[in-house]
């Protein structure tokens, strides 16, 4: 719900090594990481994606509560799936109350999934919480620029997303202020059922849509009277540079990878195929 | 003519960033629903997509749910590694292309009610579909949940969810007609007094 002072957003503005790395080459490592988090098959995996997530997290110098409460979200799922592997699991019986049965191999699949859940979605807010909105559109314009020759248009997408990204606090602003305006007319958005709660929010989407739209028009023509004609020879004010600490940060990555895919190797999955 | 190939004029750049805005502000206002997975939320964020592919061509309605869900994840993170997001953006864009598409060829009334009961029946097929063949088996790979536990927690909410076709039927189906229903509702109820200023 939209009320006073709601804070949008995961952005969490510190100066660190990791804020400082450029978003294209954060967000290559997140992909990587994704992959390689779900290559890694046992335990030893783990703790060596575990450690390339804690150092990362270590070094963005965001509080680990912060990462925690990102958890949220998914903690009522999570245990879902846990207490049902741990019980529905066949295999040696660890303890019985009644009909319910724990499993060992069953306990074992309910945390490896856990613990490759936890570190997936830390490691994956880490790119939200360090950077920004804005620097994340830059940085995707330049992932997509490859795929502008079969037809995607990656400069319109990253401009509509960066006037997208300046326009959302306005229009939450405005979304609230036509709100109280019209609750102060006797509006009522809070009861009924789900139909009547939509109609509801048409006193609300006219205005917002009309004021919306008029705030489109003037940015338009401001664009249009700067000679804004699209992304051949623009130039930009953030220019996105890579130094020697993204390499660092990719050659870690790399490493990182090569070690997942050794212990995948070498050690096999952590419960041997067919045994569950 | 001349207007019609230009697609990307500022004007139409600039619009369409501001509707995935407005999509993206109503996807606050979401509710759950009692009789399916407690990780679908009811939202009426389509309107936005529906009214740009009425007012500015189907193709509209596949910029908009595009933008409002990379919004979403560079905004607030995602917490299903995107496929949650993806699923939306596939579906949204059915619906509203599907419902575009008609209405540029019926411009009247009826025309528009056909796109949209078309638009939600076709996204409710291509929802289930995708669910079964590509979202249900990813969400397993990722969170470790197999059909049998989708079951049980969609039975939690709804008797009728008995095993997964039921699931299917009971539980998807529904609250993708009742989505897509909800959005249309309020998309009919403020076209007519929209159009002027979205084709402005």
């Amino acid at each position: 719900m939209i009320s006073g002072g709601i804070i949008v957003g995961q952005y969490y503005p510190v100066r660190s090594l990791v804020h400082s790395l450029d978003p294209r080459a954060k967000i290559l490592i997140s992909m990587v990481f994704m992959v390689i988090l779900f290559v890694g098959n046992n335990f030893y995996a783990f703790a060596v994606t575990g450690t390339f997530a804690v150092l990362a997290v270590t070094l963005s110098r965001i509080p680990w509560k912060v990462l925690v409460r990102g958890l949220r979200p998914i903690a009522f799922i999570m245990s879902f799936t846990l207490v049902l592997h741990l019980l529905l699991t066949p295999g040696q019986v660890i303890f019985q109350i009644g009909p319910i049965k724990a499993t060992l191999p069953g306990l074992i699949q309910g945390i490896f999934i856990a613990l490759r859940l936890i570190i997936l979605i830390m490691f994956t807010s880490l790119l939200t919480l360090t950077t920004s909105p804005i620097e994340l559109t830059d940085g995707l314009e330049d992932i997509l620029k490859p795929f502008s020759r079969i037809g995607v248009p990656a400069h319109e997408i990253a401009m509509m997303m960066t006037i997208a990204l300046r326009f959302i606090p306005t229009l939450l602003e405005e979304a609230d202020r036509i709100m109280k305006a019209q609750m102060a007319r006797g509006a009522d958005f809070e009861s009924g059922n789900m139909f009547q709660r939509a109609k509801s929010l048409v006193p609300l989407l006219v205005p917002l849509f009309v004021s919306a739209f008029r705030r489109a028009d003037e940015l338009a023509m401001a664009m249009e009277a700067r000679c804004y004609r699209g992304g051949e020879g623009r130039t930009r004010m953030r220019q996105l540079s890579l130094s020697a600490k993204d390499y660092y940060a990719l050659g870690l990555t790399i490493v990182m990878s090569a070690l997942v895919i050794y212990t995948r190797v070498r050690f096999g999955p952590v419960i041997p195929r067919g045994t569950v | 003519m001349t207007r019609e190939k230009q697609v990307w004029t500022v004007h139409t750049l600039v619009k369409i960033s501001v509707l995935g805005v407005i999509s993206f502000v109503l996807t606050f206002f979401k509710t759950p629903v009692w009789f399916t997975l407690p990780f679908l939320k009811l939202d009426i964020a389509d309107v936005p997509s529906l009214l740009g592919a009425f007012a500015m061509g189907p193709v509209t309605g596949i910029w908009v749910p595009l933008i409002k869900n990379l919004l979403n994840v560079v905004v607030e993170g995602t917490v299903t590694n995107g496929i949650g997001e993806l699923t939306n953006f596939l579906v949204g864009s059915v619906m509203a292309y599907t419902a575009g598409w008609v209405y540029k060829r019926n411009r009247t009334f009826k025309g528009a009610l056909l796109g949209l009961g078309l638009g939600v029946i076709s996204m409710t097929v291509f929802a289930t579909l995708n669910n079964h063949f590509v979202m249900f088996p990813l969400y397993g790979k990722v969170f470790g949940i197999d059909r049998d536990t989708l079951v049980s927690l969609a039975s939690a909410g709804n008797g009728l969810v008995a095993d997964y076709t039921a699931l299917l039927l009971f539980s998807i189906v529904p609250f993708n007609l009742l989505k897509g229903l909800a959005a249309s509702v309020v998309a009919v109820l403020v076209y007519k007094r929209l159009s002027p200023v979205l084709k402005g």
